[in-house]
């Protein structure tokens, strides 16, 4: 085994890991407040990468600098998410707060295979592509291995810097505050008078949005295609679950461990690429049934 | 003289239990009423009627003359009653302070996205709170961490912070060491009166009920057994006989 190789699978892994942080920590922030696992959470990766690769096509088609693209797609992810999301909590979550498990998770899974087909319906099958913002921040040589800035210095960055501003949010902000008040006793919270409709609503399309962010910024890394939100739903929920689900800090480590293991599986084990992260999950739960970070709660999924 | 809560013929049962049954009670501007009767009489049963966690199935209760029944216990928290638990219910992640500030915030329905916590306008007014009941010296610690005794009095200042009316408690000072009960009921009543807020208390501990309600509620097997002021009630040979158990 080379030094190369090695260099190249922790890189990998890193870049892979941080795109997956993104969307596993909505997906995670948003089970551990509502006790929703959000089966659509997936299409809002999808909807905001086809969002930011439209949006990115027009830039170039009317020859404006890719440079523009970078705060373009803060813009798509955070109207894809609150647009999209907002409809989405506010007419149909809504009515099943109060519903049984199965059925919550039935239903969002009936939005996700809408969305899934409204997404045909609005861009088609052929794949977009969308790679200006990757080659325009050029490569760094690490250990004598070109990689390209974006993946392995910027998305990881974006990570980082989502990670601590969640939990600055959720600590020391008044909203952020009322979240974990809702999240730790809802009928507590809702006796001294917090909304906690408000609180759902707020944690939903922050959600949503960190996943169509995480969509958005993977755009220019890949090809944007149907069937992309399918494969990153159970991608991010097995990092949720092996991190523990409702667990921050834990699924960005937990992403990292899954970034890196599915980017060894590609060099030494080709043929496990696919199967590694579930794996790596499998194991971790049969060890530790409530996540590596989770608490020992009762747990309704 | 105006009652503030008003409970007119209330009836609720649970199986075959019945908790209230015909009962009528009214809580007085500036009460501290205790109420007092067996276990599994339907003393708490009341105080979650009046909070909106549960529906009698006949009956009126109104506050300040207005029907809370089928109001949520928010809304009616909003109105006016507030309500600490019989176990202490603090979010326990966040210090202090930072509960006090949840609740104050909540009261006065902000909600701004990212305003720091600390710096709201409420702070000024949770600190004094907090000093009244003698907590200003845990503001910073996180609420797990508190002794019990402590626990309690954080949580009326919880309360107290919704800016209620009416104050319902179940059991003030349960669980505390007998020799703290004084100190913390002296505190609590003296914070209560300062911030000019009725309260109805439910208590076993007819010492507590003597020094601190100034009218006491008898609630044996669904009904109101007697009512009037502590030196009265108390001497009750029936009360005496089914309630006090002497």
């Amino acid at each position: 085994m080379s030094l190369q190789i090695l260099v190249l699978t922790v890189l990998d892994g890193i870049a892979y890991g941080s795109l997956v942080f993104l969307v596993a920590v909505g997906l995670t922030l948003v089970f551990g407040v509502m006790r929703i696992l959000n089966v659509a959470h997936g299409s809002f990766y999808a909807l905001g990468a086809y969002a930011a690769a439209s949006l990115g096509l027009v830039l170039s088609a009317y020859g404006i600098s890719a440079w523009f693209a970078y705060p373009l797609f803060i813009v798509a992810a955070v109207a894809v998410g609150v647009s999209v999301g907002g409809l989405m909590e506010r007419f149909i979550l809504r009515r099943i707060y109060v519903r049984e498990e199965y059925l919550q998770l039935l239903v969002t899974f009936a939005i996700f295979m809408i969305l899934d087909n409204v997404q045909r319906l609005v861009w088609g099958v052929q794949p977009y592509f969308y790679t200006e913002p990757l080659s325009l921040m050029g490569n760094v040589t690490i250990v004598g291995i070109p990689y390209t800035a974006y993946q392995v210095i910027f998305l990881p960055l974006v990570a980082l810097f989502i990670l601590f501003g969640l939990r600055w949010f959720l600590r020391k902000t008044l909203a952020g505050s009322l979240i974990v008040a809702v999240t730790e006793d809802r009928e507590a919270a809702t006796a001294i008078g917090i909304n906690a409709r408000k609180v759902f609503f707020l944690t939903f399309i922050i959600g949503t949005t960190l996943a169509s962010l995480g969509g958005a910024l993977a755009s220019p890394t890949t090809s944007v295609l149907p069937g992309m939100g399918a494969e990153m739903i159970v991608l991010s929920f097995a990092v949720a679950a092996t991190a523990g689900l409702g667990q921050i800090g834990g699924a960005a480590i937990a992403a990292l461990l899954i970034g890196l293991g599915r980017s060894s599986a590609v060099f030494f084990m080709p043929e496990l690429e696919v199967v590694v992260p579930y794996l790596i999950m499998v194991i971790v739960l049969l060890f530790r049934p409530e996540g590596l970070f989770g608490k020992t709660t009762a747990r309704k999924i | 003289m105006t009652a503030l809560i008003s409970a007119k013929d209330l009836a609720i049962s649970f199986g075959g239990v019945i908790a209230a049954e015909g009962v009528s009670l009214d809580v007085f501007e500036d009460d501290h009423l205790a109420i007092i009767g067996p276990n599994g009489a339907g003393k708490t049963t009341f105080l979650n009627i009046c909070t909106g966690y549960l529906k009698p199935s006949a009956g009126s209760v109104t506050f300040q003359g207005r029907s809370i029944l089928g109001s949520s216990p928010r809304a009616i928290t909003r109105m006016g009653i507030a309500r600490a638990f019989q176990i202490p219910q603090l979010f326990t992640e966040q210090t202090v302070l930072e509960n006090m500030l949840i609740a104050a915030a909540s009261q006065a329905r902000r909600f701004a996205p990212f305003t720091p916590l600390m710096q709201i306008p409420e702070r000024k007014e949770a600190e004094h709170i907090l000093e009244l009941v003698g907590c200003d010296d845990v503001s910073d610690r996180p609420a797990s961490e508190l002794p019990e005794g402590k626990r309690k009095l954080v949580d009326i200042a919880l309360a107290l912070a919704l800016k209620p009316k009416v104050l319902l408690m179940d059991e003030p000072t349960s669980g505390v060491a007998s020799s703290e009960k004084f100190d913390i009921m002296d505190t609590l009543i003296g914070a209560l009166r300062e911030q000019q807020v009725t309260s109805v208390f439910v208590e076993h501990d007819m010492e507590m009920v003597s020094r601190y309600a100034n009218r006491v509620a008898v609630w044996n097997a669904g009904h109101i057994q007697s009512q009037g002021t502590p030196e009265d009630v108390l001497q009750d040979p029936e009360v005496v006989r089914t309630v006090i158990g002497v």
